[in-house]
């Protein structure tokens, strides 16, 4: 149903002449597509025959999806105004919106698979936009882990279809319950080793900093906060089969790739000299306390805890993912206002962290809302991903992981430290320049991403609340 | 009839190979080739099985794969063109503006 919406007005978007026009156009269709999923009765039975299902979890993602791709429109409108090709950017966008709503509202692994190869080739073609020399390596390298991951999530695809003989996800679960063996291991092993990818957990991360630097940036926007996103979801619905199907230590393994993902994403973080490329490898750490949530519901799994600590772990993770994509997507937006500022001025490496010195007086509005947004990333009370944080961290306690929750406070401590770095050069440097007129379609985007990071953080009940009715969906 | 285990040993030496390839190879086009080996040996398993099984979904879901490894293809092309216009080379080790 939104999905349908949204295509009309991509077709509508074709005929129309003046091209400035398909932005707001967009926005519309966005905005109409974000009230629907809000609004909508939550839990309508499967349709198209069985394929797609509206449910609480899937509402929760499209509610972030298509936020996310409404401050990347936002932003569009200014970086793309009377650019010959708009057209082709906000359609692409929302393509790729559109697989990342197939994706999580699908039951079965063809519409999985379809929703992911769709937005997947979508956000190909937009790391190219540009088409300079860093856009095209950052989709070339995009370009091939990409298809390799999603060649390989298909092959354990069709293992998975050839040992169950279906492609229902739950009835594969039922399935592959009754019948566990090596065959299924290996079948779920490259299904896992196919979203690693996309959710950028180690040792399958390398695309991810590469990627993020050399796209657009608004680009970046909408692959740190929005695609990403779309590998934790279909990762939910698949590896959460493979985790209450497998009653076997393996998920020791698993709290090892987290703890991995998120010391070296952290570590990696504080040498880098491009803020946007920083921004990339915390994107990283932050695959990795999301994964949390996959650690805490083998440990109920295995050690027999109460049911409710792996939906708080689940919940908890929603909403990280909730804070993280409204925090991200700002964060990336004033990364491009710099970087726009700085092309202006006709200098090279818009990303460099030199140029952030003395933001505060050169864009205001654009450093302040780079404050607020790092300390959200940071997990500073009282903005979004705080709360996130808060409910991951504390469900892997009570799941007996403490060593985990541990060291993930101690990386968040650690981010702050290149965080603050940005900030300092933002507010104690001398500025390097005249003070500049920030682009209204950035400011915009970033006012949007401001207030819901604000109003996330400051009334949460009702995201958590949503938040749990969704996790209660995965674990029925 | 052959029987299935000779299809699924195809596919996975297919997969090995194309895995290989992507490993070894630093050529671009070369690596789209194995790309498109390593999707269709998925495609080999789910036709195979499907023709074991009592229904016909894993054709359908190898209907699909193929059109959508078309598509793919050509986004690849695309970027590898596009790249070849402006490096005037597709060695990909050549190509490393990007690191660390």
């Amino acid at each position: 149903m939104l999905t349908g919406l949204v295509m009309v007005m991509v077709l509508l978007g074709l005929r129309l002449k003046n091209k400035n026009i398909q932005g707001y156009l967009a926005l519309a269709g966005l905005a109409a597509a974000l009230l629907l999923a809000i609004g909508a009765d939550r839990t309508t039975g499967p349709i198209f025959f069985g394929t797609v299902e509206v449910d609480p979890l899937s509402q929760f993602f499209k509610v972030v999806f298509i936020s996310v791709s409404l401050i990347v429109v936002l932003a569009g409108l200014s970086r793309y105004k009377d650019s010959p090709a708009q057209d082709e950017f906000y359609i692409l966008l929302l393509l790729a919106t559109i697989g990342m709503m197939v994706v999580s509202s699908a039951v079965d692994l063809l519409t999985l698979w379809v929703g992911f190869e769709l937005a997947s080739l979508s956000t190909y073609a937009m790391a190219a936009f540009d088409r300079e020399r860093k856009n095209l390596e950052a989709a070339m390298k995009y370009f091939i882990f990409g298809s390799v991951s999603s060649a390989t999530m298909l092959f354990g695809f069709s293992l998975l279809y050839g040992l169950t003989g279906t492609t229902k996800i739950a009835e594969v679960a039922a399935a592959s319950m009754e019948m566990m063996g090596p065959a299924t291991l290996v079948a779920l092993l490259f299904v896992v080793a196919g979203f690693g990818f996309k959710m950028a957990l180690v040792p399958f991360h390398m695309w991810a900093p590469d990627t993020y630097e050399g796209s657009p940036t608004i680009v970046t926007a909408f692959l740190a906060a929005g695609s990403k996103k779309m590998g934790f979801v279909a990762a939910f619905k698949v590896i959460f089969i493979a985790l209450l199907a497998l009653r076997m230590e393996w998920f020791m393994a698993f709290a090892v790739l987290v703890a991995l993902t998120m010391t070296l994403g952290n570590i990696v973080a504080i040498w880098q000299n491009s803020v946007k490329r920083m921004l990339a490898y915390s994107s990283v750490a932050y695959a990795g306390y999301i994964a949390i949530a996959f650690v805490v519901v083998g440990a109920v799994n295995n050690g027999g805890f109460d049911i409710d600590v792996a939906l708080g772990g689940i919940a908890g993770s929603l909403m990280l993912i909730l804070g993280h994509a409204f925090s991200k997507a700002g964060a990336f937006i004033a990364v491009a206002v710099v970087g726009y500022m700085v092309l202006r001025e006709g200098k090279e490496n818009s990303d460099d962290i030199e140029h952030y010195a003395g933001l505060g007086r050169r864009a205001p509005i654009t450093a302040f809302c780079m404050l607020i947004f790092l300390f959200s990333l940071s997990g500073i009370p009282p903005m979004a991903v705080f709360w996130g944080k808060l409910m991951v961290f504390m469900s892997a306690i009570h799941a007996g992981l403490v060593w985990l929750a541990v060291l993930a406070v101690l990386n968040s401590a650690l981010s702050l430290a290149y965080y603050l770095r940005v900030i300092m050069y933002m507010y104690m440097k001398e500025p390097a320049g005249e003070k500049i007129l920030e682009p209204r379609g950035y400011v915009l985007a970033m006012v949007v991403a401001l207030v819901a990071v604000f109003y996330i953080g400051l009334f949460p009940q009702a995201f958590v609340d949503f938040a749990y009715s969704a996790a209660a969906v995965l674990l029925h | 009839m052959i029987p299935l285990v000779f299809y699924v040993l195809l596919a996975s030496a297919m997969f090995a190979i194309g895995l290989y390839g992507l490993l070894t190879q630093r050529n671009g086009i070369k690596l789209m080739m194995c790309i498109e080996i390593l999707l269709n040996s998925a495609i080999i398993n789910l036709v195979a099985f499907s023709a074991y099984l009592p229904n016909v979904n894993g054709q359908v879901f190898a209907l699909f794969a193929i059109a959508l490894a078309a598509a793919e293809a050509a986004i690849g092309f695309a970027i590898m063109i596009a790249l070849y216009r402006l490096y005037g080379t597709i060695e990909l080790d050549n190509i490393n503006a990007l690191r660390w």
